[in-house]
């Protein structure tokens, strides 16, 4: 028998597997089976049409559809979301999200309100929170160039690296592969918390979370395809745990879309710039790309949240507060020396050249800083004069 | 590019840069090549390069290629009044054209690992990316490997660079 914990850090959690898997499924039993009882009203109602014989047949009626008024053109580029909202039902987008079910935006659904379920999960409801005016196109863009890890890389061509060059990669490789599902996680989280009425961002998410996944992937390759991987960081952890818990999807968008993706955006310019292989370079080239489309939705979407708020002013002061806590633990993670040496190592061309190296990240360090500023300032979001990153490297050049 | 299609590129005249007639060999090249451009995707941006000290005045000269869907879709030169049709402007002297077209060149359309386009732009120097809206400037990251391999399609024709246009 164990000592009982004396105090509250010593107290150890339950085994969660069994008790936590019957509880809940006795939840689910009580819920489906006595709680909700319309779905089996609408069983009942189906079995005894069935048994009569008869034919509903309710689905041919057309009253407050699209049908027959207009059909979906597609352009040039085939049928795209653009296209097909160009008919009015369908195409329309709510301000505020009203339909909290599955029930797809521009189908007859108005008759059968009352029988439909709500999914309580569906906490994004306004459009401003969600919504980016380029996200139609990032949507298609995204399809368009997704590409293929295992294909399209020449990793016939890898050659093997002086030993700090190599660690030094692998080391930038692990980093990335660490940081990387972050940006599949928070997406993946507000995904499922996005009304299907909104189903252009929740497509735009999708493809996101792909993108990412390959990321993962492709860093994780490269580095077990030369030395192997290395170190992870705490300082990176507590950044990624910054993203993943932040308040509203716009502020998670904001501290990973905008201001992490476009911090990764750039080392993803320096890995291809710094690259010591062919293989390495086209790595970079083509995830700066996706990177490049994450950071555009991040700041539209910041911009269609200020700029439809009905308290812009209020909206402001919660994104600096949020921002000022936020920005320094992203901070956390872009002062690692996980992260700061390997590329440094990579940038001088060597251990020996990491003092010139530094030179250069210090170069970069206020390029960086700089476009997140203009980024902002882009979505109306002026940070320039409160920013709690410094705009020059600490270390200095 | 194949040993045979090299000696066909250079058989050929060759084409001046800077020139619209030269990035217009570049977008007939992209044009030419449908099923790589869907391979890599949409590509929809205009992107403005500049030559620094390349008009016959010593002065700029800029050349706006329009990217639509998987094409080149217009080359033309540029004045102070179109600026704003271009989503970005990488900007640099003849001399650091010059030498990335001929490293491109060097190594059968695909340059070394310091002749990229992003190696080349990333600290801002030698090339320099421009744009006044960073939306529309990140296009320059979102298209980067069509750019690059737009680009990389000068090595299958000859350039001829001033000095020697002259001698031609």
């Amino acid at each position: 028998m164990t000592e009982p914990a004396h105090k509250v850090e010593d107290v150890k959690p339950l085994p969660p597997s069994l008790p936590l898997t019957e509880e809940g499924l006795a939840h689910y039993e009580q819920t489906f089976g006595q709680h909700y009882r319309r779905w089996n009203e609408i069983l009942e109602r189906n079995a005894e049409r069935l048994r009569r014989g008869q034919y509903s047949l309710h689905w041919l009626r057309t009253d407050g559809s699209d049908w027959g008024a207009r059909r979906a053109k597609p352009s040039s580029r085939g049928l795209t979301y653009a296209d097909v909202n160009r008919l009015p039902a369908s195409g329309a987008l709510p301000d505020q999200a009203t339909w909290l079910n599955f029930a797809p935006r521009g189908s007859i659904r108005e008759p059968y309100a009352a029988d439909m379920p709500t999914i309580d999960d569906y906490v994004v409801l306004r459009k401003g929170e969600v919504w980016a005016e380029n996200v139609v196109s990032l949507y298609e863009e995204a399809k368009a160039r997704q590409w293929n890890a295992t294909r399209d890389i020449p990793w016939a061509e890898l050659e093997p690296l002086p030993e700090d060059l190599e660690k030094a990669t692998c080391q930038l490789c692990t980093f990335l592969t660490e940081v990387e599902f972050v940006a599949g996680d928070f997406p993946a989280k507000w995904l499922y918390r996005t009304p299907q009425d909104f189903l252009e961002v929740k497509s735009f998410l999708a493809t996101q979370i792909m993108d990412e996944a390959r990321h993962q992937e492709v860093f994780r390759k490269r580095a077990l395809a030369g030395g192997g991987l290395l170190h992870a960081s705490p300082g990176f952890e507590w950044a990624l745990k910054a993203i993943l818990e932040a308040p509203t999807h716009t502020m998670g968008t904001f501290l990973l879309n905008l201001l992490g993706e476009g911090l990764v955006l750039s080392i993803f310019r320096s890995g291809e710039m710094i690259a010591k292989t062919h293989v390495d370079k086209e790595i970079f080239r083509r995830c700066l790309q996706d990177e490049a489309r994450h950071v555009s939705y991040g700041v539209l979407e910041l911009k269609s949240y200020l700029d439809t708020h009905p308290d812009r002013a209020a909206a402001l002061e919660e994104m600096h507060r949020f921002a000022d806590v936020g920005e320094q633990v992203i901070l956390t993670a872009f002062t690692e020396a996980a992260l700061v040496e390997p590329v440094a190592v990579l940038l001088g061309g060597g251990l020996d050249k990491i003092d010139h190296g530094m030179e250069g990240m210090a170069k970069l360090w206020s390029m960086f800083i700089d476009e997140y500023l203009q980024r902002c300032e882009r979505a109306g979001f002026p940070r320039r004069e409160r920013c709690r990153i410094p705009t020059t490297a600490v270390w200095g050049a | 590019m194949t040993a045979a299609a090299g000696a066909t590129a250079r058989a050929e005249a060759a084409v001046a840069f800077p020139s619209a007639a030269w990035f217009q060999r570049l977008a007939d090249a992209m044009n030419a090549t449908r099923a790589r451009q869907e391979q890599l995707g949409y590509v929809d941006c205009v992107a403005a390069f500049t030559v620094l000290d390349g008009a016959p005045d010593g002065g700029a000269l800029v050349v706006q290629v329009t990217f639509e869907e998987f094409e080149a879709v217009a080359v033309r030169v540029a004045g102070a009044a179109d600026a704003a049709r271009a989503d970005f402007t990488l900007e640099a002297p003849l001399a650091v054209w010059r030498e990335m077209i001929e490293n491109v060149a060097a190594h059968g359309g695909r340059p070394d690992l310091t002749h990229t386009l992003n190696h080349l732009s990333h600290f801002g120097t030698p090339i320099h990316l421009a744009g006044d809206d960073p939306v529309r400037r990140d296009a320059y990251f979102r298209f980067n490997q069509s750019l690059q391999e737009f680009v990389n399609a000068s090595a299958g024709f000859r350039t001829a660079f001033p000095d020697q246009a002259a001698q031609a």
